[in-house]
C-alpha cells in the first residue's frame, strides 16, 4: 500500500554530470536534500535517481569538489557540472599518519598542494615544481644535470649541515627520508649529484599532497618529524567508476641560459707577461693564463701545435652544451565498482641532460587498491616500483673535472674545435695537455672521446598494504604493513690519461686509472597499528587513537675496485691486476642497521565545531642509543578557534579561525649505528706483511642523543566575501637544540672531529597567503594567489668557547680560494666569510708599499678569531615567494608564475679563478685599451698617503686576490625574480566529444609551458644565482663551476578513454 | 567477538611496550666490524711515518724549488707561510702514527710477555715526536693520541725541552727493556719476518741486537741535538749512546722499501703530475756538479718536456748538464730574464733539472728513517769535537765509511746498478769531499744535507743544528728577516679546533710563526 503510494508520487530525474574540464565525472553522490536517498553517477558521468513527488532540491556532491543544490521544480533531466573547491570549508587534509581531518579542526598550518600544477608545470623531479608555491616551503633546484635532486627546506633549515634537513616524506603512510645523494659536494674531487628519492614518484600518479609545515602537524612522526612532513598519496581509484584509461606524453627541451658575456673579457688571449705562447710547450703551460696580448686575430701557436686566430671565442662552453630533451608518457588503467576500486599505471621518462652523454631514464610502475572485503573491513594496497638509471651525471659545483670549470678556465684564444679535435695526444695517448692545469682544468672532450662513464641504477619498491576495521561505528583498528626496498648498483671509471701526460702508472708498466662498481640494498619496515574512535556527546566532540610503529632499517654495500690496467682503455675488475687493496680507507663491505620502536596517541576535543584542542605524544625508543637511555618522548598541543562561528550574521566574513600550537619533536639523524665503538681498519698487506691502524676520523661517543626541536605557531585564516579572498598567515618560532655536530677536535688527539650535543639555533618566520578572484565574468576567471615567507635565522649556541664554527673552508679542498662557511652565534646561520682588503684606522683600503693588496688578518678587529675572515652575510634568503596567475576562459587555461628570493648572499669562486687568470671583465682594469698599468685606489699602509704606484705586473696583482684570499669583489646577493613558468592548457574534451565517432574520449588536453622564462632581476653576474647551490647545506652560499639553468619548453598531452 | 577484540589489542600493546628496546644491544652491534686488533699489527702500521715534503722541508734545505709564485703554489720557496706546506707532517704523525701507538701501549698496558713489542713502540713513538718537535717546536705530546682512551679532545701542547727530556728517558727505559730472550715480533716492518732481506731478522736476539742499535742511534741523534744549546749535555748523551752501541753496516738500517702499486711513495708520486712545478735546487745540483757525485745520476735529470716527466723514459742524467733553479727567483723571471737565466723548456717547463722520477723519486722507492749512514756521520762530528774518542782520524773513519754506506744504498733504488768500489774511492778523493781537519765540520754535515736528500725532516733539523752547509737565505722578499726557515708553523686547523692551547704554545715558543725556534736552536 505505502510502497503504492510512493510510487504514483515517484519521478524519475535523469541527468549527466561533467568536471571542470567537461569531462564525464563519475562517482558524484546526487542525494535528495534532507534525505539519505541517492545514488552515484556511472561511469559516462550520468545517472538516474527516483524521486517522491515532496522532494525539491538534489544535492551533488564529491570530495574535493564544490557541493551543488539544484532546485528540481519539476524538471526531470538536470546535467550540471562540478568545479574543484580548493578552498572548501570542509577541506579534508591528510594530515601524520594519514589521518584525513576537516582543516577546521587543525591548530596547525597545513599546506594543500594544487596537484595539477604538478602536472602542468612538469619536470622532472616532481617536487621541483612546487618552487615558490608554498609559503615557507623552500625548494632549490640546482643545475645538477637531468637526473640530479633538489633541496628543499622547510621553514629554514632546522639543523646544521650534515643533519638530514629535508622533510619527512611519507607516500601513502610510508615514511621515507629524501636522501639526496652525493649532493654535499667535496672539493676538487668530482662530486655528482645522483638523485633524490623524489625522483621514484611520478606526477600523473600523484592524488593528493598536504605540506605539513610544522612540528606539530609532524608530531606524530616524533624523532623524523624536526622538518615537518610532505604528505602524499597516490591514486587509487574510485568507485563505481567503471574502466578507464589514461594517457599522458610529455616531451620538454632544454636549452642552457647563458650570461657569461656579463662577465668573460674577449680583449686578451693566452699568455703570460703580455707575451703569446711562441712556442706548442709554452702554449701547453700557459694556456689556462689570458695574460697575454690583445686578440688580433693572427694565427698563433695552440696547445696542439697548430696555428690558430689569436681571436676571442666566448661561447665555447654553450656550443659544447647540447639541447637537453625529456620524453615521458604514462598510460593509466583504473576501474571501481560498488566495492572497491584500483588503478594502475606505467610511466617512461627518457632524458638527456645538456651535458653531452648525460643520460636520464626512469620506469615507474604504479598500483593503488581499495577494497572493501566487508563492509567493515577495507584493505588498502599501493605498490610504487621505480627503475631509474643515472648516466654520466654531470661533476658540478667544485673545481676539478667538468665542461664548466674548464671553460671557464681557459683562455679565450683557443677556439673549440682545438679541444675538440686535439682531445688525445697522439704521440702518448694521453689527454693533449692543453693548460699548467692538467689535472684540475681537464679538457672535457677527452672523457667523452675516451669513454668515461658513471652508471648509477637504482630500483626502488615501496609498498603499503592497510587493513582497517570498523569495530563499531565509532571505534576502529588499523594495521599497516610498509616496505620499502633499494637496490643500488654503481660503476664507474676514471681514465687512464685524464689529466696526466702519461697512460702508464708510474714505473709499473700498466695502464693508469680505475674502475670501481658499488652494490648496495637498503631495507626498511616500518609496521604500525592504531586503535582509533571518535564520538560526540551532544555539542562535544571526542578523537582519540593509540598506536605503535616499528620501524626497522638494514643496509649493506659491497663495493670493489681494480687498477693498474693489463689491456689499455678496458674497465673491468679483471683486467685490473690490483684491486682495491691500495687504499686502506677503501672498505669493500659495510654494513647497518638500526630499530626504532614507537608508542603514540593522540586525543581531540571539540566543542560545538567552534573550539578544538588537539593532544598528541609519542615515545621512541632507539637501537642506536646508550642503552641506558635509550629513549625520548615528544608531546604537541594545539588548538583551532573557528570565531567566524560566532559572528554567523557578517557577511564578509565567510570564515575565520585562529590557531595556535606547541611541539616537541626532534631527530635522532646524526646518532648513526656504531658511532660509539672503536674500530679498526687492517690494512692491505705492505710487502707481505698485515698491518692494521685505529678506524676513521670521527672519535666514538656513546653518549650522543637525538636533537631536539620546539616549535611555538600561531596563525589566522580567513575567507572573505564570499570565499572570493582568502588569506592565510602564520607565525612560528622553531628552536632546535642539543644539534649533533661534528666538532673539530685537535687532530692530535688522534681523531679530527667528534660528535657531540651541543649546538642549538633558531629559525623564525612569517608566512602568508592571499588568494583572490579579483575578476570573474562570463566564461572569464582571473585567480591570482601571492605567497611570501620571511625568514629569519640566528645561531645561538655552537658549542665552542670561540663561538664561531667553521662548517667548511672552501680552501682546505686543496684547490680552491675563497671564502669559508660559518655558523656564529648571534649571527644567521650559513654565515658566509672572505678575508677584505685591509684597512687602516680611517676606514681606507691600504696597500703595501708596491701597491699591492693586503689582506685582511687575525689582528683586524671582528676577525680576531678567524684568522681575517669576516662575515659578509647568510647564503639563507630571508624572503621567499611566488606570485601564481590563472586566466581561465572556456576550455582554455594560462598560467603564469613569478617566484623570487631576496635577502641572501653569494661568493663565487668562478670570478674569482677568472679574475687571478685573466678572463673576467675586472682582469682587464689596468690594460685595457691606452692602460699601462693600475694604480689601486687606496692609500700606503705605511704613510697612509694615497697610493700613487703603478702596477704593471697585473697576473701577480689579480693573483693576490687569490693568494690572500680577499674576497670583495667576487661577493654578490643571491636575489632574484624569476618568471618562472608560463603554461598554456587548452582542453579539447568538448570538441572532440562533438564528433560522434570520437564520443568514447572522455578527456583530452594539451598543455605548452615554458619553464625558466626569464630572470627579471638578479645581482649576481655572468650566472644565475640559484644554480649555485648544492641540494646539501655544507656549500651553502658557495658557487664554484656551476652548471647553467636550462630553459624548458614542454608539450603534454592527456587523453583520458 | 566483538567484545574480546579490544582486550587482544590492549593486551598487543602491552606487550610491545614492554620489548620496546629488546634486542637493541645487539642490533646496535656491526656483526662485521674488526672491533679488537693485535697491537703488534697497529705498531706495524705505525712504522711507516712521516719523513717530510719535497715542497717543504727540502726547499728549505734548498735541493728543491718550486718556482711558480701563481697562488696555489707559492710556498715556502718564497719564505710564505702557507698552511699546505706546514701540515703534512702534523697531519701524518697525529691521526696516524701517533694514535696507533697510543693504542698500541694501552692494549699491552702492564703487560710482560710483550716486553719486546712494547719497547719497540716506545722507541718507534720517541723517532716520531723527535721529529714532531723538531719540526714545530712545543707540541702535544703527554695527552697525545688519548681522545678514546682518556677522552682528550684538546691536548695541552708540551714545552719542547720537557718532550726532549722525556724521550731521553723513554728511549733509555725501552733500550734497557729489551730483553734477548723474549717476543719476537714478526710484524715489525724493519726487522721482522716480512722485512727486506737486507735487514730481516728471524729471532728475537738478532731482532733485540737491531732495535738496541736504532734506539741507540736516535738516542745519539737526540744528543747531538743539543750540540747548540748544551754542548756537556750533548756530549754526554752522545758517549751513552756510543758505549751502548749503534747502527754498524747498512744491515742495521731502519727502512721500508714500496713496492710502487699497492703501496706508492706518496711523496714521490706527486712529482710526476704538475711536473713544471718542480725542480731541483741550484745549490744542490752545484754540490753534486763540483764533487763528481756518484750518486747525482739517481737523484736529478732532466726531461724532454719538464711539464711531462712522465713520458720521457730515458732523461739525461748527465751531471754536466744539469742546472738547479736559482733560490728566491720566480718563474716568471727564469721565462723573461733569458741573462740571467735559463728560460722554457720549448717543449714544455722550464729549463732546469728536476728529480729523477725512476729512482729517488720513483714511487717505488725506499723511505729511509734511521741509517747507519746517518748515524756515521753522526759519530764523526761527534768524533771531531772529541765528545767520543779518537779524533780526527776516527771521524775521518766515519765520515768515510758514512759516503761509502749511502752510496751502496742506493742499489735499493729502482733502475740504479751498483755504484762501483772504484767509483767510491774516486769520490772520496774528490778535493771538495776529501776529509780535512780544517774542514771536517763543513764535509761532514754537507754530506749529512745529501744523505738525506731523502728524509727532509732530518734534514731541515740538522741544517738547523749546524747551520751547515753554508747556504745562503732566500732573499726573495724579507718575510724571514733574511734568515732561513727555522719551524713549520702549526696547521691553522690547530688555531680554531684547539684555540686555547694553540695560543698558549704560540705565545711560549714566541710566536706561530716561520722564524721561531726550536729549544735546541738558539
Amino acid at each position: 500500500m505505502f510502497g503504492y503510494e510512493a510510487l504514483l508520487d515517484q519521478q524519475q530525474i535523469r541527468g549527466k554530470v561533467t568536471d571542470e574540464n567537461g569531462s564525464d565525472f563519475p562517482g558524484v553522490n546526487v542525494v535528495i536534500k534532507g534525505t539519505t536517498n541517492g545514488t552515484v553517477t556511472s561511469t559516462d558521468g550520468t545517472y538516474i535517481l527516483d524521486v517522491a513527488s515532496g522532494a525539491t532540491t538534489l544535492v551533488f556532491s564529491f570530495v574535493g569538489y564544490a557541493t551543488q543544490e539544484v532546485a528540481i521544480n519539476g524538471q526531470t533531466s538536470i546535467n550540471i557540472s562540478l568545479a574543484p573547491d580548493v578552498r572548501a570549508l570542509d577541506e579534508i587534509v591528510v594530515t601524520a599518519l594519514g589521518v584525513q581531518k576537516e582543516s577546521k579542526k587543525l591548530g596547525y598550518s597545513a599546506t594543500l598542494v594544487k596537484t595539477d600544477e604538478l602536472v602542468s608545470q612538469r619536470t622532472t623531479n616532481v617536487m621541483e615544481s612546487l618552487v615558490g608555491k608554498v609559503a615557507g616551503l623552500n625548494i632549490t633546484p640546482p643545475a645538477a644535470g637531468a637526473g640530479g635532486s633538489i633541496q628543499v627546506r622547510l621553514r629554514g633549515q632546522a639543523a646544521f649541515a650534515g643533519a638530514n634537513n629535508a622533510p619527512l616524506f611519507v607516500i601513502n603512510g610510508l615514511p621515507i627520508n629524501q636522501d639526496a645523494r652525493g649532493a654535499n659536494g667535496a672539493g676538487q674531487v668530482a662530486q655528482r649529484d645522483r638523485g633524490d628519492n623524489l625522483q621514484n614518484l611520478n606526477p600523473d600518479d600523484i592524488e593528493s599532497m598536504t605540506v605539513l609545515k610544522g612540528a606539530t602537524a609532524a608530531a606524530l612522526y616524533g624523532s623524523r618529524a624536526a622538518n615537518g612532513a610532505i604528505i602524499i598519496t597516490t591514486k587509487s581509484g574510485s568507485k563505481n567508476q567503471g574502466i578507464g584509461v589514461d594517457y599522458t606524453s610529455s616531451y620538454t627541451a632544454s636549452q642552457a641560459l647563458n650570461f657569461m658575456g656579463e662577465i668573460i673579457q674577449t680583449e686578451y688571449g693566452a699568455g703570460r707577461f703580455g707575451v703569446r705562447p711562441a712556442t706548442q710547450g709554452i702554449a701547453q703551460d700557459n694556456s689556462h693564463f689570458a695574460w697575454g696580448e690583445r686578440l688580433d686575430g693572427v694565427p698563433s701557436v695552440n696547445f696542439d701545435g697548430v696555428l690558430r686566430p689569436y681571436s676571442a671565442n666566448p661561447n665555447r662552453l654553450f656550443d659544447f652544451l647540447r639541447t637537453g630533451t625529456n620524453f615521458t608518457n604514462t598510460i593509466g588503467l583504473s576501474g571501481g565498482g560498488a566495492n572497491g576500486s584500483f588503478r594502475a599505471s606505467f610511466s617512461n621518462s627518457d632524458a638527456k641532460g645538456i651535458v653531452p652523454n648525460n643520460e636520464y631514464k626512469k620506469k615507474i610502475l604504479n598500483v593503488g587498491i581499495n577494497h572493501d572485503i566487508t563492509p567493515k573491513l577495507k584493505l588498502m594496497m599501493n605498490i610504487n616500483y621505480a627503475v631509474e638509471a643515472n648516466i654520466n651525471p654531470p661533476a658540478i659545483g667544485t673545481q676539478g673535472d667538468g665542461p664548466v670549470n674548464f671553460f671557464t678556465r681557459v683562455a679565450i684564444s683557443t677556439p673549440l674545435e682545438a679541444f675538440r679535435e686535439s682531445a688525445i695526444n697522439p704521440a702518448t695517448g694521453a689527454e693533449y695537455k692543453t693548460s699548467g692545469f692538467l689535472g684540475t682544468v681537464n679538457n672535457p672532450y677527452y672523457p667523452i672521446q675516451k669513454g668515461q662513464f658513471f652508471n648509477d641504477d637504482r630500483k626502488r619498491l615501496l609498498g603499503t598494504a592497510t587493513l582497517r576495521y570498523d569495530l563499531t561505528d565509532w571505534l576502529y583498528v588499523q594495521g599497516r604493513y610498509n616496505y620499502d626496498y633499494g637496490t643500488n648498483f654503481m660503476e664507474w671509471n676514471e681514465l687512464n690519461g685524464k689529466g696526466a701526460t702519461t697512460l702508464f702508472e708510474g714505473t709499473t708498466g700498466f695502464y693508469r686509472g680505475r674502475y670501481d662498481i658499488e652494490q648496495s640494498e637498503s631495507t626498511e619496515i616500518n609496521a604500525d597499528f592504531l586503535i582509533g574512535g571518535n564520538k560526540e556527546f551532544g555539542k562535544f566532540s571526542v578523537d582519540a587513537a593509540f598506536g605503535g610503529n616499528t620501524w626497522r632499517t638494514e643496509w649493506h654495500r659491497n663495493a670493489q675496485f681494480s687498477r693498474l690496467f693489463v689491456v689499455p682503455d678496458l674497465y673491468s675488475i679483471k683486467n685490473g691486476t690490483n684491486w682495491g687493496t691500495n687504499d686502506a680507507n677503501f672498505q669493500p663491505y659495510l654494513y647497518s642497521r638500526s630499530r626504532t620502536n614507537s608508542l603514540y596517541g593522540w586525543a581531540e576535543l571539540g566543542y560545538n565545531g567552534i573550539f578544538y584542542l588537539n593532544v598528541t605524544g609519542r615515545q621512541d625508543w632507539f637501537s642506536v642509543l646508550n642503552p641506558k637511555e635509550n629513549f625520548e618522548f615528544y608531546p604537541s598541543v594545539s588548538g583551532s578557534f573557528i570565531f567566524s562561528e560566532l559572528l554567523p550574521d557578517q557577511e564578509w566574513l565567510s570564515y575565520g579561525k585562529l590557531r595556535t600550537s606547541w611541539a616537541e619533536v626532534g631527530s635522532a639523524n646524526g646518532v648513526n649505528p656504531y658511532d660509539g665503538q672503536l674500530t679498526y681498519a687492517i690494512n692491505p698487506q705492505f710487502n707481505g706483511q698485515t698491518t692494521s691502524g685505529v678506524s676513521g676520523t670521527l672519535a666514538p661517543n656513546p653518549f650522543l642523543r637525538p636533537f631536539s626541536v620546539i616549535e611555538k605557531e600561531i596563525g589566522l585564516e580567513l575567507r572573505l566575501f564570499n570565499n572570493k579572498v582568502l588569506f592565510d598567515i602564520s607565525a612560528f618560532d622553531k628552536v632546535t637544540t642539543n644539534q649533533i655536530l661534528d666538532v673539530n677536535i685537535s687532530n692530535t688527539s688522534g681523531y679530527n672531529s667528534s660528535k657531540e650535543n651541543i649546538a642549538s639555533l633558531k629559525n623564525s618566520g612569517l608566512e602568508t597567503l592571499i588568494e583572490v578572484t579579483p575578476l570573474k565574468k562570463g566564461n572569464f576567471t582571473w585567480t591570482t594567489s601571492w605567497n611570501n615567507a620571511f625568514l629569519a635565522t640566528k645561531v645561538l649556541d655552537v658549542g665552542n668557547a670561540s663561538g664561531t664554527f667553521l662548517v667548511f673552508r672552501f680552501n682546505d679542498t686543496g684547490n680552491e680560494f675563497l671564502g669559508e662557511l660559518r655558523y656564529t652565534e648571534g649571527m644567521a646561520m650559513n654565515q658566509l666569510y672572505v678575508r677584505s682588503y685591509r684597512r687602516n684606522a680611517n676606514g681606507e683600503i691600504v696597500v703595501n708599499d708596491a701597491g699591492r693588496l693586503l689582506p685582511t688578518t687575525g689582528a683586524t678587529p671582528g676577525a680576531e678569531k678567524t684568522n681575517g675572515f669576516l662575515p659578509i652575510g647568510s647564503s639563507i634568503p630571508k624572503h621567499t615567494g611566488g606570485w601564481n596567475n590563472t586566466f581561465t576562459y572556456k576550455n582554455l587555461s594560462l598560467g603564469v608564475f613569478i617566484d623570487y628570493k631576496f635577502g641572501g648572499m653569494v661568493m663565487s669562486a668562478t670570478h674569482l679563478n677568472m679574475t687571478r687568470q685573466g678572463h673576467s671583465k675586472l682582469s682587464l682594469e689596468g690594460r685595457r685599451e691606452g692602460e699601462t698599468g693600475l694604480v689601486f685606489p687606496a692609500v700606503y699602509e705605511s704613510s697612509g698617503q694615497p697610493n700613487t704606484t703603478v702596477v704593471t705586473d697585473l697576473q701577480s696583482f689579480y693573483t693576490d686576490y687569490r693568494g690572500h684570499q680577499i674576497g670583495d669583489p667576487f661577493i654578490f646577493k643571491s636575489d632574484f625574480v624569476k618568471l618562472r613558468n608560463i603554461s598554456v592548457s587548452y582542453n579539447l574534451t568538448s570538441l572532440v566529444q562533438s564528433v560522434p565517432a570520437m564520443k568514447f574520449v572522455k578527456g583530452l588536453t594539451l598543455t605548452a609551458a615554458c619553464r625558466n622564462v626569464a630572470i627579471l632581476y638578479k645581482d649576481l653576474p655572468g650566472l644565475d644565482p640559484e644554480a649555485i647551490q648544492s641540494s646539501g647545506d655544507y656549500r651553502a652560499g658557495y658557487e664554484n663551476a656551476s652548471l647553467p639553468t636550462t630553459r624548458n619548453l614542454n608539450f603534454s598531452l592527456n587523453v583520458r578513454f | 567477538m566483538k567484545q574480546i577484540k579490544p582486550y587482544i589489542l590492549a593486551l598487543a600493546v602491552t606487550l610491545l611496550a614492554a620489548a620496546c628496546d629488546k634486542d637493541f644491544v645487539e642490533v646496535n652491534t656491526n656483526p662485521y666490524a674488526v672491533t679488537s686488533s693485535d697491537p703488534a699489527l697497529l705498531f706495524a702500521g705505525a712504522q711507516r711515518t712521516h719523513l717530510g715534503n719535497w715542497g717543504s722541508e727540502h726547499t728549505i734545505v734548498q735541493q728543491f724549488v718550486s718556482p711558480f709564485n701563481d697562488g696555489a703554489t707559492i710556498g715556502v720557496n718564497f719564505n710564505a707561510d702557507i698552511d699546505l706546506n706546514n701540515n703534512p707532517k702534523w697531519d701524518q704523525s697525529y691521526p696516524g702514527s701517533v694514535r696507533n701507538l697510543v693504542q698500541a701501549l694501552t692494549i699491552l698496558g702492564n703487560t710482560t710477555d710483550r716486553v719486546n713489542l712494547k719497547s719497540m713502540i716506545r722507541i718507534w713513538k720517541v723517532q716520531t715526536f723527535m721529529g714532531l718537535v723538531d719540526t714545530y717546536g712545543d707540541v702535544p705530546y703527554f695527552d697525545a693520541g688519548k681522545a678514546v682512551t682518556n677522552g682528550v679532545f684538546f691536548p695541552a701542547y708540551d714545552d719542547d725541552a720537557l718532550i726532549y727530556d722525556d724521550l731521553y728517558n723513554e728511549l733509555k727505559e725501552a733500550i734497557a727493556a729489551l730483553n734477548p730472550g723474549g717476543d719476537y715480533v714478526g710484524s715489525d716492518l724493519f726487522y721482522g719476518a716480512n722485512s727486506n732481506a737486507s735487514t730481516k731478522t728471524t729471532t728475537a736476539t738478532e731482532q733485540v741486537a737491531k732495535w738496541k742499535k736504532l734506539g741507540n742511534s736516535l738516542l745519539l741523534r737526540l744528543g747531538m741535538r743539543y750540540s747548540k744549546l748544551n754542548p756537556a749535555k750533548a756530549q754526554t748523551i752522545v758517549a751513552e749512546a756510543f758505549a751502548g752501541g749503534v747502527m754498524t753496516s747498512n744491515a742495521d738500517n731502519a727502512y721500508v722499501k714500496y713496492d710502487g702499486s699497492t703501496y706508492v711513495h706518496a711523496e714521490n708520486n706527486g712529482l710526476r703530475n704538475f711536473s713544471q712545478f718542480n725542480y731541483a735546487a741550484e745549490p744542490f745540483v752545484d754540490q753534486l756538479k763540483a764533487t763528481n757525485d756518484p750518486r747525482a745520476r739517481y737523484m736529478i735529470a732532466t726531461y724532454f718536456n719538464a711539464g711531462q716527466i712522465a713520458n720521457d723514459l730515458n732523461p739525461n742524467t748527465t751531471l754536466g748538464d744539469q742546472y738547479g733553479v736559482p733560490i728566491g727567483v720566480t718563474s716568471g723571471q727564469i721565462t723573461s730574464d733569458l741573462i740571467n737565466y735559463r728560460g722554457s723548456n720549448p717543449n714544455g717547463g722550464l729549463a732546469y733539472s728536476q728529480i729523477n722520477i725512476y729512482a729517488v723519486g720513483s714511487p717505488a722507492a725506499p723511505d729511509f728513517y734511521v741509517t747507519y749512514a746517518q748515524t756515521s756521520l753522526l759519530l764523526a762530528e761527534a768524533a771531531k769535537r772529541g765528545w767520543i774518542p779518537g779524533g780526527d782520524a776516527t771521524a775521518q773513519t766515519h765520515y768515510e765509511n758514512a759516503i761509502e754506506a749511502d752510496i751502496l744504498v742506493y742499489s735499493l733504488y729502482p733502475t740504479t746498478t751498483s755504484i762501483s768500489a772504484t767509483a767510491i774511492d774516486n769520490y772520496i778523493a774528490e778535493p771538495e769531499v776529501a776529509y780535512n781537519p780544517t774542514d771536517a765540520l763543513e764535509l761532514i754535515n754537507t754530506q749529512y744535507w745529501i744523505v738525506n736528500f731523502r728524509n727532509g725532516t732530518e734534514a731541515f733539523a740538522n741544517f738547523k743544528r749546524t747551520g751547515l752547509p753554508a747556504l745562503s737565505p732566500n732573499l726573495f722578499n724579507n718575510n724571514l728577516g733574511g734568515g732561513f726557515v727555522r719551524r713549520l708553523t702549526y696547521p691553522d686547523r690547530e688555531g680554531s679546533a684547539n684555540n686555547a692551547n694553540f695560543e698558549a704554545a704560540s705565545a711560549a715558543i714566541g710566536g706561530d710563526n716561520l722564524t721561531s725556534r726550536v729549544f735546541w736552536d738558539n
